[in-house]
């Protein structure tokens, strides 16, 4: 079995797994160990599956084996999985989006009770975007024409994404240059299957430009409406008090976890668990209420809207049930272990699938139907609450959990360093140029059974703001870092070096921030725009002291999330393994050739410190591109100096 | 509020007092405190904030360091 202490900073799996062994259940790090060692043909990229001829496999060494049946070398076999991980990433990713404009469509229409757009002020901003004149008309009927228009993004063929426009103009030049603006989300992920079918697209920097307008109507399209069409259904996020790891379960509660992605049930079943009916309930069953917390990206969804505890993170899923205080298990899309039936087994715990997309062989499926989400909600709560009996006295809930800020949109980072009458990114540029604040850093992605669960997030975190770099993160590595304490005010004092501390405690803020769920990264990439359009630090991304990272990444989604960071000019480096090892030449076009070609280049480095220290060296590189690494003497302009710079 | 002071190294100056933080200990309890968008009750407040506040996109004479090479 598994060591607890071994495979994570995390107390509350140390003293799970014991119980778990205990109660004679496998976890997934267990069948990690199982699958020792790894296909290395897999793992390097270098096996290909693509045709019934194979697989086929490359020798990293230079032995006899260097193509494959049809030909294909390590770099097209490396290269083709490469970006099928992209596709697959941003399919997932869009078709969250879709499932989202889908549903806002149908509430803008009246015919999803439930829902109503709570947020008028970001649905006017989505209807400037899309071109859709305002004027008098009522919520409803602009937000049905957003919706359509929304909906028609993903299947468009030609012209570009509506958001396109939003990315700063040089970069949009350059994706105009190189060929790769996208020309409707679907197609370029179809375009992907299709190149990278048998004798098909061989050229791996040619498929490398189509992961790449893939990867960018992804970041800049299906996830960029994702998020911006929940925040007009359920309103974009402010500031808030929440808590998160296992300890946030109760003894004497109805415990429901809501895990997966999507916050469209979610956020029903917030409302729902909070009404009389099912308060009384639970009294009658000998509950003292009904305790509602996310896990995962649709945990982040509720915390960052509502201040639901969150439970834990990807990797805690499995030990949350063998707490043996969950009702249920609520889950949607995405990141959901297959195992949790078998896991709930040998507990009480019932696991309710609620998408026709994800089923799972021994879960209680409720279906969700926006036409009908309040009465699925209803179901899903009644079904948890008549469970509690059913509890046995094998209960362990540890101790664990800690305070943190969520909600930090881009439209509230904005207010809270400009203020009500003159919101603005000048105070964090000034800081930046001033060097109080180094740069920024972007850490986000997955956790994986291949590295120390949360070590890799919260050593790299750490080493950035001691740097005085401030850290924006989403998904599964803010849950993390809330965990060590990350993401309250405090943690400026402690952790973070004196410039950025001074900037934190000043504003009010953390170091690090909390922007949401995975697919919320397009918060991101609106946040390092809005930096270069207000100036003093370059005309794109590129130029920014800014770099990504996702040291314990596991899924294709975050392969599509480092790809559309690099693709906008971001140096973003990975942790764990890379897919790419096995071909000398994809890899070193991946980590050097393209900053060259689009500004932004990948990297690889499993120690965290390691990584965050590669991330610091670049951004000091783009200060030392800006001038802004040592302090210049201040020069007064006069007019004729200032008619001088406006001619440029 | 009692205002605390701190003391500091202040470049050629030695050790100087300085204002300490003036935030209130505790945690909110005040929700509505930070819901900012409410404090915009009618659609001309919203886009009046839409053209200022997020004038990076929406402002029609104002696009920041883009201004000079693209004038809009």
């Amino acid at each position: 079995m598994a060591d607890g202490k071994l495979v994570s900073i995390d107390k509350t799996v140390e003293v799970l797994l014991d119980k778990m062994e205990k109660d004679g259940v496998e976890s997934c790090w267990d069948r990690h160990l199982q699958q020792e060692p790894r296909c290395q043909y897999g793992d390097l990229g270098l096996c290909c599956r693509h045709c019934g001829q194979g697989p086929c496999q490359i020798d990293p060494f230079g032995g006899e084996q260097q193509k494959g049946v049809c030909g294909a070398t390590a770099e097209t076999i490396a290269a083709r999985h490469f970006i099928r991980m992209i596709a697959g990433g941003a399919a997932a990713h869009s078709d969250h989006g879709r499932g989202v404009a889908e549903v806002f469509l149908a509430a803008a229409k009246g015919e999803a009770k439930g829902y109503e757009i709570k947020d008028e002020q970001k649905l006017l901003t989505m209807a400037m975007d899309f071109g859709v004149e305002i004027g008098d008309k009522s919520i409803e009927e602009i937000a049905v024409e957003v919706g359509e228009i929304a909906l028609a993004q993903f299947g468009q063929q030609e012209g570009e994404l509506k958001y396109i426009k939003k990315a700063p103009l040089k970069r949009q030049e350059l994706w105009h240059k190189l060929g790769v603006t996208p020309r409707g989300v679907d197609r370029e992920i179809v375009e992907i299957m299709h190149r990278t079918h048998i004798g098909v697209d061989n050229d791996y920097k040619n498929l490398l430009l189509q992961g790449t307008r893939a990867a960018i109507g992804d970041g800049w399209g299906g996830s960029m409406i994702a998020t911006d069409l929940q925040d007009a259904l359920f309103g974009t996020p402010y500031p808030v008090l929440g808590r998160v790891n296992l300890g946030v379960l109760k003894e004497d509660e109805v415990n429901i976890i809501i895990h997966g992605h999507e916050p469209l049930l979610s956020e029903l079943i917030v409302v729902v668990s909070q009404e009389k009916e099912m308060l009384d309930l639970a009294t009658s069953k000998g509950a003292q209420g009904i305790n509602l917390v996310g896990m995962c990206c649709t945990g982040n969804e509720i915390l960052m809207r509502h201040g639901i505890p969150v439970a834990g993170d990807f990797l805690q899923q499995e030990i949350a049930i063998a707490t043996g205080a969950a009702e249920a298990v609520v889950v949607d899309i995405q990141c959901i272990m297959p195992s949790l039936p078998s896991v709930a087994d040998c507990y009480h715990t019932k696991v309710i699938s609620t998408s026709p997309k994800a089923k799972f062989p021994g879960a209680t499926h409720i279906e969700f139907d926006e036409h009908n989400a309040l009465n699925s909600a209803k179901e899903i709560v009644k079904t948890a609450i008549n469970n509690f009996p059913n509890r046995s006295r094998n209960v362990n809930i540890p101790k664990e959990s800690v305070d943190l800020i969520a909600g930090f949109s881009y439209e509230t980072i904005n207010y809270l360093l400009g203020g009500m009458f003159r919101a603005s990114c000048r105070p964090l540029n000034d800081n930046i140029i001033n060097g109080r604040i180094r740069g920024i850093a972007g850490v986000v992605g997955c956790n994986s059974v291949r590295t120390r669960h949360g070590e890799g997030h919260v050593e790299m975190v750490k080493e950035l703001i001691k740097n005085d770099v401030i850290v924006l993160q989403t998904g599964c590595s803010a849950i993390d870092c809330a965990k060590a304490g990350l993401m309250v005010p405090e943690a400026a004092g402690k952790y973070a070096g004196s410039g950025l501390a001074e900037v934190c405690e000043t504003v009010g803020i953390p170091p690090v921030l909390h922007m949401g769920s995975c697919v919320d990264n397009a918060r991101i990439l609106i946040a390092a725009t809005a930096v270069i359009k207000e100036g003093g630090l370059g005309d794109d991304i590129s130029e920014m002291p800014v770099a990504g990272a996702a040291p314990e990444w596991m899924s294709e989604k975050a392969i599509s999330i480092g790809h559309y960071f690099v693709a906008s000019g971001v140096y973003t480096v990975f942790g764990a393994n890379f897919p790419t090892l096995g071909s000398k030449k994809l890899t070193k076009h991946l980590f050097e050739e393209l900053e060259e070609q689009i500004g932004g280049m990948w990297g690889f480095e499993p120690d965290p410190v390691k990584a965050a220290q590669l991330m610091i060296k670049h951004i000091d590189k783009k200060r030392k591109a800006l001038g802004i690494d040592k302090t210049r003497e201040r020069v007064l302009y006069d007019m004729a100096m200032r008619r001088e710079l406006e001619a440029v | 509020m009692e205002y605390k002071t701190e003391e500091k190294e202040a470049f050629g100056r030695g050790k100087v007092k300085v204002l300490g933080a003036t935030f209130e200990e505790g945690k909110p309890e005040d929700v509505k405190m930070g819901k900012w968008r409410e404090k915009m009750t009618n659609r001309k407040e919203m886009l009046k904030y839409i053209e200022t506040g997020e004038r990076y996109w929406y402002s029609k004479d104002w696009y920041g360091s883009e201004k000079r090479k693209k004038p809009a």
